[in-house]
């Protein structure tokens, strides 16, 4: 007779079960901290150094990954560069400063703090930069552009960004000077792809899902706007307007046109955006 | 009943806290964290707000006015109508008609006579509503959270 009376597989089928307790408690860990409310959320609380480096790792490794069939066209005409400073005038120096002016209060108290791009034109390929511009940063506060500034736009203030660090306070002035922010041309074109995935995107840039909880699109659980659900079997928009497709994409044109007292913005949606986002909310049942 | 609709809510309102989720997980967390009456107390100022009306009396009466022939009520019976706006959680809406304050003084008007608030909506005026019966259908509504 064994000392015991369990055999091997027992044994194994007891660690498993081990491990797998330690896992939930661990979990459980985890979300008992959370509802604690000792998780510290104050922007002016730094990470630790070894967390700020891996995320910084983590970001250089992904945006070289995602950017790698990216190809550059050229980069080096005067207008482009002139369009670039448009855009980055138009969108950029509110945050990451200029040769010649300083971030604004906004972005002085943002965590993590945006980068000098003039570093970030010498040290970045240009593939990486013009991803990051056009695909935006998660959880930095850095947003996407593509659905703001067209294709071309987006490798003009690329052109730019690497001829930035080249500039001294007085050149860029005067390049400053031959441009208007407004000269950045805006992107109005449908989006390639699936649509359905477009349109939930397109809701989430113009940030829609922080007034209305939107059918399909993760956000936050808001109550300011009505909830766009079942969209289609809707009979009125906003209680005034017939819901059709057509008007639906009049209405997030211009809100006030047809309610002049509605706290609905104009939100200066693309009209081929808007049209995304009818189809989209036509197609909830 | 009195005043104190929004703590002391009608039964229903608990199937609706559990459809919304808000409800188990507030529990929850006030079970496990909750050291003192004020820390948790704090969260609930809005909602323990003393309001006018009787939340019953109001549901009664969405239901003899037939408000959900236009739009969905949650602890309203009958099929739910997609004229106007659902009115589920409508206790957390922001604002009435998508243009003013969701208050108790606004909403009883907005349901007395809407389109003396807004000339352009489809929301019908109802001559045969009193203001207590407004009030009783206010309280309802701000006990859907």
């Amino acid at each position: 007779m064994p000392l015991h009376p369990y055999k091997p597989k027992h044994k194994l089928l007891l660690m498993a079960a081990g491990a797998a307790m330690l896992v939930l408690l661990g979990v459980l860990a985890g979300f008992a901290i959370l509802l604690s409310g000792t998780v510290n959320t104050e922007a002016t609380r730094q990470h630790f150094k070894i967390t700020h480096w891996l995320l910084e790792m983590g970001l250089r490794f992904s945006v070289r990954r995602s950017a790698s069939d990216v190809e550059p066209p050229a980069l080096d005409s005067p207008a482009m560069i002139a369009q670039g400073v448009a855009c980055f005038r138009a969108y950029c120096v509110q945050c990451h400063g200029s040769p010649t002016a300083a971030t604004e209060a906004l972005a002085q108290g943002l965590l993590p703090t945006p980068a000098s791009l003039v570093e970030s034109g010498r040290e970045w390929p240009a593939e990486q930069l013009y991803y990051v511009i056009k695909k935006g940063v998660r959880m930095t506060g850095m947003p996407a552009w593509e659905y703001r500034i067209s294709d071309e736009g987006l490798w003009s203030t690329v052109a730019f960004l690497k001829r930035l660090p080249r500039l001294g306070r007085a050149e860029y002035a005067a390049l400053e000077d031959e441009v208007s922010p407004s000269a950045c041309p805006p992107n109005n074109a449908a989006p390639a792809g699936d649509s359905v995935e477009a349109a939930e995107v397109a809701l989430r840039q113009y940030s829609c899902h922080s007034c209305h909880q939107i059918q399909g699109v993760v956000g936050p659980k808001t109550h300011v706007g009505p909830p766009l659900v079942h969209w289609s079997r809707r009979k009125y928009i906003a209680g005034v307007l017939p819901n059709t497709p057509d008007n639906l994409v009049r209405w997030i044109l211009d809100p006030h046109t047809f309610s002049p007292a509605t706290l609905m913005p104009d939100l200066n949606v693309a009209e081929s955006h808007a049209k995304l986002m009818a189809n989209y909310l036509f197609s909830l049942e | 009943m009195d005043a104190r609709v929004h703590t002391e809510g009608p039964p229903f309102r608990r199937k609706e806290q559990v459809r919304a989720g808000t409800g188990v997980w507030r529990s929850g967390a006030a079970l496990l964290i909750c050291s003192t009456a004020a820390a948790c107390a704090g969260e609930r100022d809005e909602r323990s707000r003393p309001m006018r009306g009787d939340a019953e009396r109001g549901r009664a009466a969405l239901l003899a006015l037939e408000c959900n022939v236009c739009h969905e009520i949650p602890g309203v019976s009958g099929a739910p109508g997609y004229v106007g706006p659902s009115l589920a959680a409508y206790g957390r809406k922001v604002y009435v008609a998508g243009k003013f304050p969701n208050t108790p003084e606004i909403l009883v008007q907005w349901i007395m006579d809407a389109p003396a608030l807004a000339p352009a909506t489809a929301m019908p005026a109802f001559a045969q509503v009193s203001e207590t019966q407004a009030y009783d259908i206010a309280a309802y509504l701000h006990s859907l959270r």
